[in-house]
C-alpha cells in the first residue's frame, strides 16, 4: 500500500517541504554512538518522533544506554523534526524501529508491526486536548471558530487528526473553521504558541500536556483545556514487518516490556512519566483508524 | 552700573576667585559638552554594531522559515534570540513577509501573526542603522531579508536604549559634581592665594590711608612678610619715604621756628629801637625835672614829654602783644590790626629810610567778617619781605580795599622781582616743591593763611619796578550778610 506522506502546505515560489528537509536534516541532531569502524557491528537504529516531551539529552542518554545493554550492541537514536521523516525511514527499512504516532501506524499498518505500547496512568491510552489562552471565555470547541490554530504535525494523531476528524464529523474543515493554522512540530511548542498568543488555540497531546503541568506549571497555567477527546491508543513503538524475525527487534520488545524492572530503564520511565511498556493488539488503534476514515469521507 | 563696573566694584580678593569659578564653569561646560557628544557618538556606534550583529544573526536564522512562511519557526527563532542579545535589550522584533503581513512578532499578543504591520512602524526608520527616539528612549532598526537576490521579508526591531541615556545622565552628573568640586576648590584656593598675595598691599594701603589723615607711621617689622623680597623692598622703600618725610617736616618746622625767631629778632630790634629813641628824651626830661623842676612851666613840659614817650612805648609793646597772642587771632578784623602792622613796621622802615605808601579803604565799616590775627600776620610778613627787598630810601606800599564779599590787600615793593621758585609758594597749585626747596618760609606761612581763609594770592609787576603781591580774602559766609547790613 502506497500512501502520500506529505500533508504540509506547499511553499512559496514552488519550493516543497522536501526541498528543505535535505538542508534541515543536515542540521538536525543525530544522536548516536561515535563513528563506527567497519569491524564493529552495525548499530541498531531506533527512531524517535517528537511525540514525547522534547529532545531531552538526559533522557536520550539513559534510553540509549539501556537499549544498548539489552540489545547487547550499539544503538543509534535517530531523531527528526517531523513524523513524516521518521515514518519514511521506518517504512523504508532504513531504521529498525521507531517510536511513532498512532496515526502513521494505522496509515502504514500493513507495513509495520507493533513492538510495544507505553502505559500511562495504568493504560496504553491517551487523549488529545484542544487548548486556548486561559483568559478566554469559551463554552466549547465551537468557540474556537475563526482562531489562528496551532497543530503539532500533519502526521500527529493528537496534534492534528483528532481535531481534523472532529471538524469533519461536523462537516467542517480546518481552513474554513479556523482563520489560519500552522504546524509547530512539537507538542510543547503548541503550548508555547498558545501561551504567547501566537496561536489562539491549539491541538495538543494530552499526555504531554499533563506531564508539563508538573514540569512547567507556569507555562501550562497560561492555557486552559477546551475539549478532551476520547481515549485513544498511545503512540506505539513499531518496526517494519520485514524485520519481524530480527532477533534485535525481539530483544527490543523484551527490553521495553521489562524496562520497569531495570534501574536504567526506570530512569527512562521516570523521565517520561510512564509506567512501562506493554505488548498490545493492533485493534487498540482502531479508533484512530476510524478517525482517518471519517476524515477521508468528509474531507 | 554695567556688569563690568559691578564686577570692578567687587574687592579683588573676591573678584579673582569669582572669575576662577566662572572660568571653571565655562571650562566644565565645554568639557561636558565634548565628553557627552563623544560618548553619544560612541554609544550610537556601539548600538549600531550590536544591532547589526543581532540582525545579521537573526536574518540568517529566519530566512528559511520566512521562505516557508513558517510562523512557528519564525516565532521560535525570535523567542530564542531575545535571550541571546541581552546587551542590546531587544524589546520587540517583528518579521514580515513581502506583502507586509506579519509572520511573527516577539509579542504575538500585541502584534498578531498574519496581521498587517501597523503603519506607524514604517515611519520609525531613517537611513541610519539605528534610529533613536529620545522621548520614548527606544531605538529602531530594520533589515530586509533577501534570498537569491529577491526580497522575501523584513525584520523590524525595537530596542530599549534607556540604559544609554542613563549612562549619559550618570556621566553628566559625575562631570557636574567633579567640575563643581574642582571649581569650589580652585575658587577657594584662588581666594586664599589672592588674599595672601594682596595681604602686604593691604598693609601698605592701611598705612597710606592713615598717612592721608595726617598719621604717617612706618610699617612695623613684624608686618614684613617673610621670604618675599619684593614686598620687603617695597615696605622698606615706604618706610624710607616715611622717615624722609618726617625729617623734612622736622626740618621745615625747625626752619619755620628759626624764621619766626629771625622775624621776632628783627621786630624786637625795631621795638628796642622804638623804645630806645624816646628813652633819651625821657631821661633828658627827668634831668630837666631834677634840675629845673621847680621852675614854673618846665615841670609840666617835662612831665608831658615823659608821658608822650611812655605812651609811644606802650603802643609798641601793645602791638607786639596783639600780634603774638594766639587767643586774640580768632576775633574779627578791625582797622587797628593794619595799624599795628604799620606800627611794627615803622622801625624797619626808618632804619632803611624807606617811605610807606598806606591806603586803607574799609567801605565804611569798623569790623570785617574775617579772622584778624592771621590776616595781620600775613600782611606783616609780606610788608617785612617788601621792606627787605626794597633798596634803602625806596618806597613800599599797602593798599587794602574791602568790598561786599572780599578784602583785597596789595603790597608793593621796589625790589628786583620775585624769583619763580619763590613765587610758586604763593601761587602754585601745589606749593610742596617750592617749600621743599627750603626757601621763603615767610611766604609759606602767608600761603597757609591764605589757604586757611579760602582765599587766593596773585603776584604782579609794580609799575615803579618791583613786585606787587595781592591777597584776595573772602569774608566768612555766615557773616557776609551782617557785614553788608
Amino acid at each position: 500500500m502506497s500512501r502520500k506522506l506529505t500533508y504540509g502546505p506547499s511553499f512559496a515560489n514552488g519550493v516543497t517541504r522536501r526541498d528543505f528537509t535535505g538542508g534541515i536534516a543536515a542540521s538536525i541532531v543525530t544522536i548516536g554512538l561515535p563513528t563506527q569502524s567497519n569491524a564493529e557491528p552495525t548499530p541498531f537504529k531506533f527512531g524517535l518522533t517528537p511525540v514525547f516531551l522534547s529532545n531531552d539529552l538526559e533522557l536520550l542518554g539513559h534510553l540509549r544506554t539501556y537499549l544498548a545493554s539489552k540489545l547487547d550492541g550499539p544503538v543509534e537514536l535517530v531523531t527528526r523534526r517531523t513524523y513524516q521523516e521518521i515514518t519514511a525511514l521506518l517504512v523504508s527499512g532504513q531504521i529498525q524501529s521507531a517510536w511513532i504516532c498512532g496515526f502513521p501506524y494505522v496509515q502504514f499498518k500493513n507495513e509495520l508491526d507493533l513492538v510495544a505500547t507505553p502505559i500511562w496512568q495504568g493504560k496504553p491510552l491517551y487523549q488529545s486536548y484542544l487548548i486556548a489562552k486561559n483568559d478566554r471565555e469559551i463554552a466549547d470547541w465551537k468557540g474556537l471558530k475563526g482562531d489562528i490554530h496551532a497543530f503539532s504535525d500533519p502526521d500527529s494523531n493528537s496534534g492534528f487528526l483528532v481535531t481534523r476528524a472532529l471538524l469533519a464529523e461536523n462537516r467542517l474543515r480546518p481552513d474554513n473553521f479556523f482563520s489560519r493554522s500552522f504546524f509547530t512540530y512539537g507538542h510543547r511548542n503548541i503550548i508555547r504558541a498558545v501561551a504567547s498568543e501566537l496561536a489562539q488555540s491549539g491541538s495538543v497531546d494530552g499526555y504531554v500536556y499533563e506531564v508539563m503541568r508538573e514540569t512547567e506549571p507556569d507555562l501550562i497555567a497560561q492555557t486552559k483545556i477546551i475539549r478532551k477527546s476520547e481515549w485513544l491508543g498511545f503512540p506505539p513503538i513499531a518496526s517494519p514487518k520485514s524485520l519481524a524475525f530480527d532477533p534485535r527487534v525481539q530483544a527490543l520488545k523484551q527490553a521495553l516490556v521489562t524496562m520497569k524492572n531495570d534501574t536504567e530503564g526506570r530512569k527512562v520511565l521516570d523521565l517520561l512519566r510512564l509506567d512501562g511498556f506493554v505488548v498490545t493488539d493492533p485493534t487498540l488503534f482502531d479508533t484512530i483508524a476510524a478517525k482517518v476514515e471519517i476524515v477521508r469521507q468528509f474531507g | 552700573m554695567t556688569l563690568i563696573q559691578r564686577l570692578r566694584s567687587i574687592p579683588v580678593s573676591y573678584r579673582v576667585p569669582l572669575m576662577v569659578a566662572l572660568l571653571m564653569v565655562v571650562i566644565s561646560a565645554v568639557i561636558s559638552v565634548r565628553v557627552l557628544d563623544r560618548l553619544s557618538r560612541t554609544q550610537e556606534s556601539f548600538l549600531d554594531g550590536l544591532a547589526e550583529t543581532y540582525l545579521d544573526g537573526l536574518s540568517s536564522a529566519v530566512v528559511p522559515a520566512v521562505l516557508r512562511e513558517d510562523v512557528w519557526e519564525v516565532y521560535d527563532t525570535l523567542d530564542r534570540s531575545s535571550s541571546s542579545y541581552k546587551a542590546l535589550a531587544p524589546i520587540e522584533t517583528i518579521v514580515t513577509g513581502t506583502n507586509r503581513k506579519v509572520l511573527a512578532a516577539s509579542d504575538p499578543g500585541r502584534i498578531p501573526a498574519y496581521s498587517d504591520l501597523p503603519s506607524g512602524y514604517l515611519a520609525r526608520y531613517s537611513v541610519k542603522n539605528v534610529t533613536i527616539d529620545t522621548a520614548k528612549l527606544l531605538g529602531f532598526s530594520r533589515r530586509d531579508l533577501t534570498y537569491q537576490g529577491q526580497l522575501i521579508g523584513t525584520i523590524h526591531a525595537t530596542f530599549d536604549v534607556s540604559h544609554l541615556f542613563a549612562e549619559r545622565r550618570e556621566i553628566l552628573v559625575t562631570l557636574l559634581i567633579t567640575n563643581g568640586v574642582l571649581a569650589i576648590l580652585f575658587s577657594l584656593g584662588g581666594f586664599l592665594l589672592v588674599r595672601q598675595m594682596i595681604g602686604p598691599m593691604r598693609v601698605l594701603e592701611n598705612h597710606m590711608r592713615k598717612a592721608t589723615n595726617g598719621t604717617v607711621e612706618p610699617i612695623a617689622a613684624h608686618e614684613f612678610p617673610k621670604g618675599d623680597s619684593e614686598v620687603t623692598g617695597l615696605f622698606e622703600g615706604y618706610n624710607a619715604l616715611v622717615h624722609a618725610e618726617r625729617e623734612r617736616a622736622n626740618f621745615a618746622m625747625q626752619l619755620a621756628e628759626e624764621e619766626k625767631l629771625s622775624s621776632l629778632g628783627r621786630l624786637a630790634s625795631g621795638m628796642a629801637h622804638e623804645i630806645n629813641n624816646p628813652l633819651g628824651g625821657l631821661f633828658n626830661a627827668l634831668d630837666t625835672l631834677k634840675k629845673h623842676g621847680s621852675t614854673p612851666g618846665v615841670s609840666d613840659i617835662s612831665i608831658n614829654l615823659i608821658e608822650r614817650g611812655l605812651a609811644g612805648i606802650r603802643d609798641v609793646v601793645g602791638a607786639a602783644l596783639a600780634t603774638y597772642r594766639p587767643e586774640r587771632s580768632q576775633r574779627p578784623m578791625i582797622e587797628d590790626d593794619l595799624g599795628d602792622v604799620q606800627l611794627l613796621l615803622r622801625p624797619e622802615l626808618r632804619r632803611k629810610r624807606q617811605t610807606l605808601d598806606w591806603e586803607v579803604s574799609w567801605n565804611g565799616t569798623d569790623v570785617l567778617p574775617i579772622k584778624g590775627g592771621p590776616v595781620r600776620q600775613a600782611v606783616l610778613n609780606l610788608m617785612l619781605n617788601a621792606s627787605a627787598v626794597t633798596p634803602e630810601g625806596g618806597a613800599v606800599s599797602l593798599k587794602a580795599v574791602a568790598s561786599a564779599e572780599v578784602l583785597t590787600i596789595s603790597i608793593a615793593d621796589e625790589g628786583p622781582g620775585m624769583p619763580s621758585t619763590i613765587s610758586g609758594i604763593l601761587v602754585d597749585q601745589d606749593p610742596g616743591p617750592a617749600v621743599r626747596a627750603g626757601r621763603g618760609l615767610g611766604l609759606w606761612m602767608v600761603r597757609r593763611v591764605v589757604d586757611e581763609l579760602g582765599g587766593m594770592a596773585k603776584i604782579g609787576q609794580n609799575s615803579k619796578g618791583g613786585t606787587v603781591v595781592t591777597l584776595v580774602l573772602p569774608f566768612e559766609r555766615e557773616n557776609v550778610g551782617a557785614n553788608a547790613a
